[in-house]
């Protein structure tokens, strides 16, 4: 449905995005994840035809996104990160101003309106003035404009930003639910949002592309994971290096990270493949232990994210290491 | 130009809504019926002089020409580009030509409501007793429109260049100014008639143009092409710094 081909787009001496490619099919729900800065927003806006790329080219519906621009605006339902709405026009007017701009007629356009006022849950703020709605109603509005022309491709640009907890909720079960019809793409800084909502995920750096896959996929790059383990030891400070050497020989353990004391709790990171945690139980067993905690912690996006952004190295090599 | 009609009637029901708008409108009207009683006065009851005098047979109305269209027009383009609006437009299935002369025939529209309220004090004379010439009035008033629609586009040609609509605003009077007096200036300047700086000046002659068709009441084409044409000259520049916007993001 969307396809981007070693799209580069610079500003004057910085290069914004740097040799992009990716494919989105029909249906599927894409995250675009970045540190502020990444390219997001510009990426984006070359998909919408706004900004012509500096090398490269996107493709949507198999449209050349510059050649036959007008085409592929009609198919596509944009929500840029600034939410532009008149804020002297009533939330009504606005959207029959977007049915007329794509062509709609007066009655489909009121037929529309009401839908979609409805499924971002603002039916009641058909008369308001835009400019007297709350940052979180703002929102939704765009939501409600982009979604109005039915469009088989929405981009959203931080539809989230600005919103409480409850909003965000909110306007995630919303983009859930869209995704079941439509091509999405999503961006955010927020990641448990992106964890939420898109089964795939792109992580942008610098303008490039850093990970491209299914959140399993990047998590596998990971590694497997670490498992926590707090308990009281007999024998105070000694008690607790030898414990980290019993842990360490362990099948399966290949490093083991000792993190204190806390409340007469020894606490100890153990790195390794296989089923550590029947192995660490059992040790604790044999050794008399009184547990406090044996948890399994499986890596997250946010730590993927957080080593993408902390130029923390490749990631898809070493794991693949 | 598909999507115009949208853009027009949007940025028309725009103008309505902000109060700049209305304020202008009263600001305007006292000025005229002033300007109107006096001539009246002065010119002992010369009902077609004052009111040609008010739709471009005096200074007082081409001092209101060099201001209000680009109060009209100052944010059309720059406050948009900033607030995002313009992103919004221009990811729109409408072309970008559409979108610029949607707003200066909103502009226009406006303007020409404006000087609309010229003929209500001839109907107000006529009821009084005298008859001003209504052929004369209504070319003069279809004249001073037509200016209106040139400096309206000129006015977008500067809220293209800026993002601030301040801005805008003064670049597009002084803009207005320099059209309208350079001529007159030139004209002044000018040795020889045949002299290329004067063939020049009398191309741009807005002043000449106006007083030779519309002051008349003899509606010569060729007169109506001149701001035809300037016009569409100005759109274009606009539709291309419009364009420009995006190549500069």
């Amino acid at each position: 449905m969307i396809t981007v081909s070693n799209l580069s787009r610079r500003f004057g001496a910085n290069l914004a995005v740097d040799d992009v490619s990716f494919r989105l099919e029909r249906g599927e729900v894409v995250g675009f994840l970045g540190p502020n800065g990444a390219g997001k927003t510009t990426t984006m806006r070359m998909l919408t035809g706004f900004l012509p790329p500096s090398a490269g080219a996107v493709e949507i519906d198999g449209l050349d996104v510059l050649a036959r621009s007008l085409e592929v605006r009609s198919r596509i339902g944009y929500l840029p990160e600034s939410v532009p709405l008149y804020r002297e026009h009533r939330v009504q007017e606005m959207l029959l101003f977007q049915g007329r701009l794509r062509g709609l007629s007066r009655a489909e356009s009121k037929r529309r309106a009401g839908a979609v006022l409805e499924r971002v849950g603002l039916a009641e703020r058909a008369r308001s003035l835009i400019g007297r709605l709350s940052k979180g109603q703002r929102q939704r509005v765009g939501l409600a404009v982009a979604l109005l022309p039915d469009p088989a491709v929405l981009i959203l640009d931080e539809p989230t930003s600005g919103l409480d907890p409850l909003q965000r909720i909110e306007v995630r079960r919303l983009v859930q639910e869209l995704s079941r019809e439509r091509t999405v793409l999503v961006s955010s800084h927020i990641l448990p949002e992106i964890e939420a909502v898109c089964p795939r995920v792109i992580i942008l750096h610098k303008g490039r592309i850093a990970a491209d896959g299914t959140q399993a996929e990047l998590l596998a790059t990971l590694g497997q994971g670490a498992l926590r383990l707090e308990a009281r030891l007999e024998g105070g400070a000694d008690g607790a290096e030898a414990a980290r050497a019993a842990l360490a020989e362990l099948a399966g353990v290949q490093s083991v990270d000792a993190l204190g004391a806390e409340d007469g709790f020894e606490r100890f990171l153990v790195h390794g493949t296989g089923d550590l945690g029947a192995a660490v139980g059992a040790l604790a067993q044999a050794r008399g232990w009184r547990l406090r905690l044996l948890s399994g912690e499986r890596p997250t996006l946010e730590q993927l994210f957080a080593r993408i952004a902390l130029d923390l190295g490749p990631v898809r090599e070493e794991g693949a290491a | 130009m598909k999507g115009l009609g949208a853009i027009y009637r949007r940025e028309l029901a725009g103008l309505f809504l902000s109060p700049l708008a209305w304020i202008l409108l009263f600001l305007v009207l006292l000025y005229e019926s002033y300007f109107f009683l006096l001539f009246l006065g002065q010119s002992g009851g010369e009902v077609n002089g004052a009111l040609t005098m008010l739709l471009g047979g005096g200074w007082p109305f081409w001092y209101l020409t060099f201001f209000v269209p680009p109060l009209l027009t100052m944010r059309m383009l720059s406050e948009e580009s900033r607030s995002g609006l313009l992103e919004f437009l221009l990811t729109s299935p409408v072309s970008d030509a559409a979108v610029v002369v949607g707003k200066a025939l909103a502009a226009t529209t406006f303007l020409a409501l404006l000087w609309a309220s010229v003929p209500l004090f001839g109907l107000l004379v006529q009821c009084l007793g005298a008859t001003p010439d209504w052929g004369q009035v209504g070319t003069a008033w279809l004249g001073a429109s037509l200016v209106s629609m040139l400096l309206s586009a000129v006015g977008l040609v500067a809220s293209a260049l800026t993002s601030t609509p301040l801005v805008a605003a003064f670049l597009a009077i002084v803009a207005n100014i320099a059209l309208v007096y350079l001529p007159v200036l030139g004209s002044a300047l000018r040795g020889s008639p045949g002299s290329l700086l004067g063939w020049m000046l009398e191309k741009v002659d807005i002043l000449a143009h106006f007083q030779a068709s519309f002051l008349t009441g003899a509606l010569d084409s060729a007169h109506v092409v001149f701001f035809l044409a300037w016009t569409l000259a100005a759109l274009f520049l606009s539709v291309r710094l419009v364009e420009s916007r995006r190549w500069l993001g």
